[in-house]
């Protein structure tokens, strides 16, 4: 296992490469530039020729991109190694650091509550199919999941936030009460549910349809021709092999959790990094959107072989 | 309905038993009637096509018929027990316990994620109400006797790393842990190769010698009946054509479903150009035809067979549903009889209506 992990590691080398390579030039080559915003009669060319200079945009971009590739992997030790922010000339790297901790409580919170909520759900409309039950579930996950993040968001927002004054209507923490962790939830409970109604929706279609598989399966009948009680021939012999494609699944959507949370980030301006990723796009901050691209790239490589280990914890037949 | 003649000693007893599945399209009559008895230590081997209903009849007595399938008629005793009549509870105890099953596809029937000790363990520990570990080793004791070499290790093993023959062992083993009165063995060597097809039935024989259990075999193989039956129940379209004991049922076969599967065996060493097959499929089960079932692809069908043929008494305990007679001659009355007279001709032949 440690030596397969090592060797996935290795080959995530060249694909790391390549993605920093097609993420460089699809930034540069996207029309506008970050400093599009000051070009009016007021500013002279000049000046915006000077930023230019300033920033390294005048040189040719294959050095550009020698210089940003070469810089980039000192980052555990040099806080400028992501370079400085157009925006506001801060460094890139503490910039997203800071910003760390509020996206994982947002997405680990969510995720958390997905799971709960989506196994069971799943389970009761495979078990129970064709039921009442299983009806009401699927018209309500069809919904779910056919609602817009940034909708959903908005509309939560104005009914919890804006008209029942229940929820606060944005930020993290309220202003003077930083830390204050029944705040912190406070503020969480919005975004988390936004994120979290949406998850459930999808999971709990793909818990269904994984756990209908598995209960036609022989091995669900011989666990009852041996007499065993149906809640055991459920949790027990069904639950475990109807997980395995879930938790691969479930590996494979990390990223994709981070992109869903920048939606929702924006929508109730929770000071994570989806959020500040899309600030940085609108705003042509390149050295942003480029750390951004490669913290995505390496959370899809991350997330693929977490799924592959997860995948030879719960089914023994797989072995590395 | 004439009740058919009880034999005493019968451990499992089938009444008139109706399984019919509630497709859209229609109502499949997947067993149709059956009636049969299985004596205690006695082999009975119900032998059919695909799709005459011998599985279901099956899963009927080990009550595990799913939706859109009923038991709609019809009894299953077991010794005193009426199986239809016991509570969810109670004949989660008989299965596994009383009655133990095991399945064609070995390959599929095991749980892939659990080693195959505690496969047995789990069946021994809910019957026994012993503690897992002594139920651990019970299920080891079981796997060397069913024949697998060092068992211990292999109880620790995932039924994917054993072959075919050796996961039908693990099967056969837990089937048999809790010492069951009746074993159904639901085509227990068919997709297995010849040679181990050969192993696993010397282990089903020397095992029902030494637990002196009843065994319900299901199987399309006559050769599987040949070796292994006491009795045998021929099926057809969910209904019994032929019973009898095994040497008469090969020997003077009467049914012509029977001669014909008999007729399909290839014999070695034999002169025949061509094997000898049944004309025609096993009729459509949503659309079946009127009066005898096995009609159009009859070699003897007459006029009269228009009329559902009842199951006769050729000769004490052996039963077939054809309106030839005794001798395999055309019914007396002809083959230009009025059904009806036939109908009235046949009462007095009939054991159940």
């Amino acid at each position: 296992m440690a030596r397969y992990v090592v060797r996935r590691l290795i080959q995530a080398i060249p694909i790391i490469v390549g993605i920093s390579i097609i993420a460089f030039f699809i930034v540069y080559s996207a029309p506008g530039d970050p400093f599009d915003r000051f070009r009016s009669n007021k500013v002279s060319p000049e000046v915006i020729a000077n930023l230019r200079r300033v920033y390294g945009l005048d040189q040719p971009l294959p050095i550009q991109f020698v210089k940003w590739f070469t810089a980039f992997w000192s980052f555990p030790f040099d806080n400028t190694a992501w370079g400085f922010s157009i925006t506001d000339g801060l460094p890139v790297r503490d910039k997203i650091f800071e910003r760390i901790p509020s996206t994982l409580q947002l997405m680990g919170t969510s995720l958390i509550l997905t799971i709960i909520i989506a196994i069971p759900v799943g389970i009761l409309g495979a078990v129970k199919q064709y039921s009442i039950a299983d009806k009401v579930i699927a018209v309500i996950t069809t919904i779910g999941y056919a609602l817009p993040t940034f909708w959903l968001g908005i509309i939560l927002r104005q009914i919890f936030a804006q008209q029942l004054d229940l929820f606060p209507l944005f930020g993290k923490y309220t202003f003077g009460k930083e830390g204050d962790i029944l705040d912190l939830l406070w503020h969480l409970a919005l975004p988390a549910m936004t994120i979290t109604i949406v998850g459930v929706a999808g999971w709990s279609r793909y818990m269904r349809a994984s756990m209908l598989e598995v209960l036609r399966a022989d091995y669900i009948r011989t666990a009852k021709a041996k007499g065993l009680a149906s809640s055991r021939v459920i949790f027990k012999h069904a639950l475990r092999n109807a997980l395995i494609p879930i938790v691969t699944l479930l590996g494979l959507t990390i990223p994709t959790l981070l992109a869903g949370a920048a939606i929702t980030e924006a929508v109730f301006s929770w000071p994570g990094l989806g959020y500040l990723g899309v600030s940085a796009v609108t705003e042509r901050d390149y050295p942003v959107v480029l750390a951004f691209a490669m913290i995505g790239g390496a959370m899809v490589i991350i997330g693929n072989l977490l799924a592959d280990i997860l995948y030879a914890v719960v089914d023994p037949r797989i072995k590395y | 309905m004439t009740q058919r003649p009880t034999r005493t000693g019968e451990l499992l007893s089938i009444d008139g038993l109706k399984t019919h599945f509630y497709t859209q399209d229609g109502v499949v009559k997947a067993v149709d009637g059956v009636s049969f008895g299985i004596r205690n230590g006695e082999t009975l081997g119900v032998v059919g096509e695909s799709g005459c209903g011998k599985s279901i009849t099956a899963l009927s007595v080990m009550r595990l018929i799913e939706r859109p399938g009923r038991i709609v008629a019809g009894s299953i005793r077991l010794a005193d027990r009426d199986l239809l009549a016991l509570s969810d509870e109670e004949m989660r105890d008989v299965r596994g316990n009383a009655i133990s099953m095991i399945f064609q596809e070995p390959m599929t029937s095991l749980n892939p994620v659990y080693p195959c000790g505690d496969q047995i363990a789990e069946a021994i520990s809910l019957h026994e109400g012993i503690h897992r570990r002594e139920a651990g080793d019970r299920a080891i004791e079981m796997l060397s006797q069913v024949g697998i070499p060092d068992a211990k290790r292999r109880a620790r093993e995932y039924p994917h790393q054993l072959s075919g023959g050796m996961r039908q062992r693990v099967m056969i083993a837990m089937a048999l842990s809790t010492n069951p009165e009746l074993l159904i063995a639901d085509e227990p060597t068919t997709a297995l190769d010849v040679t181990i097809q050969a192993q696993i039935l010397e282990l089903m024989k020397a095992l029902r010698e030494r637990n002196r259990m009843a065994i319900m075999l299901i199987t399309h193989d006559l050769g599987v009946i040949a070796e292994m039956a006491d009795d045998v129940v021929v099926m057809y379209s969910g209904k019994v054509v032929e019973s009898s004991d095994v040497n008469t049922v090969f020997e003077q076969p009467h049914h012509p479903y029977t001669k014909g599967l008999l007729a399909s065996i290839p014999r070695l060493g034999e002169k025949r150009h061509r094997l000898e097959v049944i004309q025609g499929v096993v009729p459509n089960p949503l659309n079946l035809p009127k009066g005898c079932l096995f009609k159009r692809r009859c070699p003897s069908a007459m006029p009269v067979c228009d009329t559902p043929p009842p199951l006769q008494e050729i000769q004490p305990g052996h039963l077939s549903r054809c309106w030839l007679t005794p001798a395999g001659e055309p019914p007396e009355i002809g083959a230009d009889a009025e059904a009806e007279t036939a109908v009235a001709a046949a009462a007095a032949l009939t054991v159940e209506a």
